[in-house]
């Protein structure tokens, strides 16, 4: 029988309900008496009758096969064994049916509207006409690429995989933080985590319909064949190699999808066409979905000292002879300083209202918000536009003042480089960590694909901070993944 | 098949091969060196001869040693060919391509070099000596019985057994130089110390596994012509230069034709001149002289196989 501590009162916790909390916590002790959400109840009936040792052996077990099966991610300038485990954690994120079925219809709309803003801001440039986003916001944009202006892109799909990242606050509603365009990447990780949990966990998944998530491979390929005008395309995996942090991802994608793994120095680009060098001579490549940065495709193109590219391929590219995917120049609609537009957009593109909640967003760059951000910023988490990773960025209410004020002068010498949200608190989830099974706070990233149509599969990566009372969720510093379950209807 | 993959299967096998008769060329040194204590430190530096070392362990500045000579060939970590960086290597090649090795594969060279780190940490490398050799060529063995019960037949496998092939032929003929052309050059008349020359042979013979293919072969004596000839044209012993050309061609036969004229008449050749030569050619020849041949028509075989299959511009 294991003993749960209890999350602070106010807190939204994903499987503890509020009112047995505050009796506990004024004690912060753990308890063996808890209440939990309905759709944890099964959960929690087998929680409560298996022996204290068997999270534990379990878990000693789950990390060996991750160390054994090398599921691990780089952290750039770590001295001694650059490689390390994404700590995966034994206790589930359940999402009730009814939540995923209206998180899916806000994705699906979401993603489609930002597909038509992208077509849009490359061609006609109706939404600046229309006087919704301030042009300048947009042509002054470094994300903004201009030689992809009047560029066709099949199917007008520039973004084919999307990773939005969505978190709960403490009134238990859902909301998007910020939707990742350009390279997402942690889907390997929730297909590895339910793997991982199957193995060690079998009879939980006898116990209740908990939806599959293993076609993903099998969606993505479908998706990245649609994307090309031609049948039955030659697909690849561009990857930047194996020094990369996400390195495992793209061999596990390449190797569910069937696709070769190449690197920029595999593929070469003659009158115009991408060709790959095979021990049988050149082969013709139709789809590429990659996974380096915009700026390193193309030596030619973009960043000239770029050795991870393909010399060329950005002409291939416009004249239609290889899709890349996602296109080149999306970053310009997953910039934090855009994100606030995202409602706009929806409403001005679909004629629908949003369904999923943004979050409130103060822009630097207008004098009114940065007023308001200056004098607030010990409430307030603010961020670089262009940051990613958990960067750059100050939480306020775990800054000291001296943070805050030296924060503030670096926000004040480049306001429009940052943007400020109100502290959202973060739903918590419990999760096992050395003193026990104790909440901490999660968020999820569901993967969305744009094909023919959009598809994705139920759930998503549910990233942990593991340190109590952190909001820093990235794998970089210190965060660790849950399976993600989705329950049947 | 990409050309890169092509590459890093190659050099995967090359590097697994290469730890494997390291520690085999150790582990018999190391068991000379206990049979006769006394004997003068030449003998120590055999290996590093074997290995064509001498510059990097010289530039390391240590004695001569059994003991230094070992730590230096087993774990230096600047030295490309210690067994510790030919097992990252092997790892790295690995690591590069592991979307197209079986899972089993993977798993198991990737478990190796998890070892390795932990090893790598014990301190006395001369304590550990010898179970660290046999560590090392049973993970070798390993993981070609699991390549061989779980690869499919196809290019990556190919080119995986041609690295090994080639490797080790490369390996059993640099045996024969140091062993041979240095000490009894080309003359294999009675030796007035039959006793050490025993051993000596006797150890030659173990380190390609052949010792008891020599007493099923021969079963006589010892004698120096004899391994010379086992280990240069014996089609069923599986260290000896003639099964690793016979394989090679079998597997140049299995790899795509169009562009790999020069590879394939290389190797025809070579394995011509295995096939149909005999020892007692040989020695009329010089076998220092021979073995000189091999090695420089071997490296020719090595750049054209490149050329063909795993060049990226």
């Amino acid at each position: 029988m294991h003993a749960i501590k209890m999350p602070p009162p106010h807190h939204f916790d994903e499987m503890l309900t509020a009112e047995n909390s505050v009796a506990e916590t004024r004690t912060h002790s753990y308890t063996n008496r808890f209440a939990t959400r309905d759709h944890y109840n099964a959960y929690a009936e087998w929680l409560r009758s298996s022996p204290e040792q068997m999270l534990t052996q379990r878990r000693a077990q789950a990390d060996l096969l991750f160390r054994r099966i090398g599921i691990t991610f780089t952290v750039y300038g770590d001295e001694g064994g650059t490689e390390r485990l994404i700590p995966s954690d034994v206790i589930p994120r359940i999402i009730t049916a009814e939540d995923w079925s209206y998180l899916e219809k806000g994705l699906a709309q979401r993603v489609m509207a930002i597909n038509k803003f992208l077509a849009d801001i490359y061609h006609d440039q109706a939404i600046l006409k229309a006087g919704l986003i301030p042009r300048e916001q947009i042509i002054g944009n470094a994300q903004f690429q201009t030689q992809m202006v009047g560029v066709k892109v099949p199917h007008n799909t520039y973004v084919s995989i999307t990773g939005v990242d969505i978190v709960r606050n403490n009134d238990g509603k859902y909301y998007v933080l910020e939707d990742n365009l350009r390279v997402p990447s942690g889907v390997s990780y929730m297909l590895m985590n339910r793997k991982m949990m199957m193995r060690l966990f079998p009879e939980l998944f006898l116990k209740q319909a908990v939806r599959p998530v293993e076609h993903y491979p099998a969606l993505l390929l479908q998706t990245l064949k649609e994307s090309s005008p031609i049948d039955n395309p030659t697909v690849v995996l561009l990857t930047p190699g194996r020094f990369n942090s996400a390195y495992f991802e793209h061999t596990f994608l390449a190797q569910q999808m069937g696709v070769e793994l190449v690197e920029g120095q595999d593929l070469f680009v003659k009158d115009d066409f991408v060709y790959m060098r095979t021990t049988g001579g050149p082969q013709r490549v139709d789809v590429m979905y990659r996974r380096i940065d915009d700026v390193f495709l193309d030596p030619l193109a973009f960043r000239a000292d770029s050795v991870l590219g393909v010399p060329g391929l950005f002409d291939a590219y416009r004249k239609g002879n290889i899709v890349i995917c996602n296109s080149i120049g999306t970053g310009v609609a997953d910039d934090k300083s855009i994100y606030p537009y995202v409602p706009d957009m929806i409403k001005f593109y679909l004629n629908e209202e949003p369904i999923l909640n943004n979050v409130q967003t103060y822009q630097c760059r207008k004098e009114k918000d940065l007023t308001y951000v200056l004098a607030n910023m010990k409430d307030l988490v603010v961020k670089e536009v262009h940051g990613a990773g958990g960067y750059g960025m100050l939480v306020g209410p775990a800054a000291t003042a001296k943070e805050v004020a030296e924060f503030a002068e670096i926000v004040k010498a480049n306001p429009n480089n940052y943007i400020a949200q109100p502290t959202l608190a973060l739903s918590s989830c419990p999760t096992f960590v050395e003193s026990g099974i104790a909440p901490r706070h999660i968020d999820l990233r569901p993967f969305v694909l744009t094909g023919r149509e959009v598809r994705m599969v139920p759930g998503g990566l549910t990233r942990v901070a593991l340190r109590e009372g952190s909001l820093v969720v990235n794998s970089s510093q210190g965060g660790g993944t849950k399976d993600t379950w989705v329950l049947g209807e | 098949m990409l050309s890169r993959t092509a590459s890093h299967f190659y050099w995967m096998s090359r590097y697994l091969e290469r730890a494997e008769n390291m520690a085999r060329i150790l582990d018999v040194t190391q068991s000379l060196a206990m049979l006769d204590p006394s004997a003068d430190s030449g003998g120590a530096m055999t290996p590093i001869v074997i290995t064509e070392a001498q510059k990097e362990f010289a530039e390391t500045g240590l004695a001569p040693t059994y003991t230094n000579v070992v730590a230096f060939l087993a774990w230096d970590r600047v030295h490309s060919s210690s067994i510790r960086n030919c097992i990252e290597a092997t790892r790295e090649n690995a690591r590069a391509v592991r979307g197209s090795l079986t899972s089993e594969m993977w798993e198991n060279i990737n478990d190796t070099w998890i070892a390795l780190q932990e090893k790598s940490r014990n301190t006395d490398p001369m304590m550990t000596g010898n179970e660290f050799f046999e560590w090392v060529k049973e993970r070798s063995h390993l993981f070609r019985g699991v390549t061989f019960a779980t690869a499919l037949r196809d290019q990556p496998y190919h080119f995986s057994r041609l690295g090994t092939f080639i490797e080790r032929a490369d390996n059993t003929a640099r045996i024969l130089n140091v062993k041979y052309a240095d000490e009894a050059p080309d003359t294999f008349d009675e030796k007035e110390d039959q006793q050490s020359d025993y051993y000596r042979l006797s150890a030659v013979l173990r380190s390609v596994s052949a010792l008891e293919a020599y007493r099923d072969t021969y079963r006589d004596v010892i004698d120096a012509r004899r391994v010379a000839e086992i280990m240069i044209f014996d089609p069923k012993l599986p260290r000896s230069l003639r099964f690793c050309l016979d394989q090679a061609t079998l597997v140049m036969d299995d790899l795509p034709k169009a562009s790999a004229r020069v590879p394939r008449r290389a190797v025809a050749e070579l394995n011509a001149r295995l096939r149909y030569g005999s020892i007692e050619e040989v020695l009329d020849y010089g076998l220092k002289r021979y073995i000189a041949d091999f090695l420089k028509d071997m490296e020719r075989f090595g750049s054209a196989v490149n050329a063909a299959y795993m060049e990226l511009s």
